[in-house]
């Protein structure tokens, strides 16, 4: 990964990041927001994350992984219980780690 | 300031973890310490990140960010009216300290009656603070700790996903778009090419979330 491409990517990623925050709190506050995408916008988040973690736990490195050799799934499975009960984002992922750790010594 | 605490201790490990995952990925300290600093979104630098590492164009790494972050255009909207009264330069600098956990923060301590520009400002300075501080700290430890991959930090990613997913499943709708989603990116991924399925995937569900739950 050459120098240039990560600052370009990362200006560019703050760039758009800062627009998308700074737009509506200065004008979107005088115009009303149509009810539709309201919605839309409301539905992004689990979309993304939903997206997210299929590929992640599914293809770990872009590459399928059938599910009884797959540590990545097992853990993801814990992971979301322990978020579920204690709604510790620090705690989750760090449990969801101890158990990937101990999946994937199981799994050799 | 004192709101802003719970924040820093969530920030510092989880930009410590970022930190070591953009050096690992051959990101240099300063450009790990920039992008925390400049972007301040925790998902969004992580699928940045995962995209760059895997040598994406640049408009996809833009694409995939913004759609991941685009739920601060909600988020703005929601914290406006706090701020109709304030001049644009302080609607201008809180902005730039827009995240989830800012968020709710903020509009916890507004419903309470307690919010003003300094309140605000100062959660978001002690959030970027954790947030940048923990960053440099990852990068900074990741060489002395070796490969991060010995110790399970692959699937600290996967976890943070897989948490902000739960958390996202507010009522059913959420839990049958986030279905929907993770079905179309399975799918999706066998024909699209890099990660361009999770920006598919994603606009597909949510649009069909937004026509059939009225």
């Amino acid at each position: 990964m050459s120098g240039g491409y990560v600052w370009v990517a990362v200006i560019g990623m703050a760039v758009a990041t800062y627009a998308m925050r700074v737009v509506p709190i200065t004008v979107l506050s005088r115009v009303r927001i149509p009810e539709l995408l309201k919605r839309w916008l409301s539905f992004v988040p689990v979309a993304v994350m939903a997206a997210l973690v299929a590929g992640e736990v599914f293809r770990p490195d872009g590459h399928w992984l059938g599910p009884a050799h797959n540590p990545y799934l097992l853990a993801a499975v814990p992971t979301a219980a322990v978020f579920y009960f204690t709604k510790s984002l620090l705690g989750s992922t760090l449990a969801g780690i101890a158990c990937f750790l101990a999946f994937r010594a199981l799994l050799g | 300031m004192r709101l802003g605490l719970p924040i820093f201790l969530g920030y510092v490990p989880v930009g410590m973890a970022f930190g070591m995952l953009a050096r690992s990925a051959g990101f240099t300290l300063a450009q790990a310490a920039a992008c925390s600093g400049l972007v301040l979104a925790g998902a969004g630098q992580f699928v940045g990140l995962s995209l760059m590492r895997s040598g994406a164009d640049l408009a996809a790494v833009w694409i995939a960010t913004s759609v991941i972050n685009l739920r601060y255009v909600l988020f703005g909207a929601a914290v406006s009216p706090y701020l109709r009264d304030a001049p644009l330069s302080a609607q201008a600098s809180l902005a730039f300290s827009l995240t989830d956990e800012t968020f709710a923060v903020n509009v916890a301590d507004h419903q309470a009656g307690t919010a003003d520009v300094a309140s605000m400002s100062g959660v978001g300075a002690v959030s970027w603070i954790g947030w940048v501080g923990g960053t440099v700290l990852g990068a900074g430890l990741g060489s002395l700790v070796g490969d991060p991959a010995r110790w399970g930090v692959g699937f600290a990613m996967p976890a943070m996903f897989t948490a902000l997913l739960v958390g996202q499943m507010k009522d059913r709708s959420h839990v049958i778009v986030a279905a929907l989603a993770a079905s179309l990116a399975l799918a999706s991924s066998l024909v699209l090419p890099g990660k361009w399925f999770i920006v598919a995937a994603a606009v597909a569900a949510a649009t069909v979330g937004a026509v059939v739950y009225r």
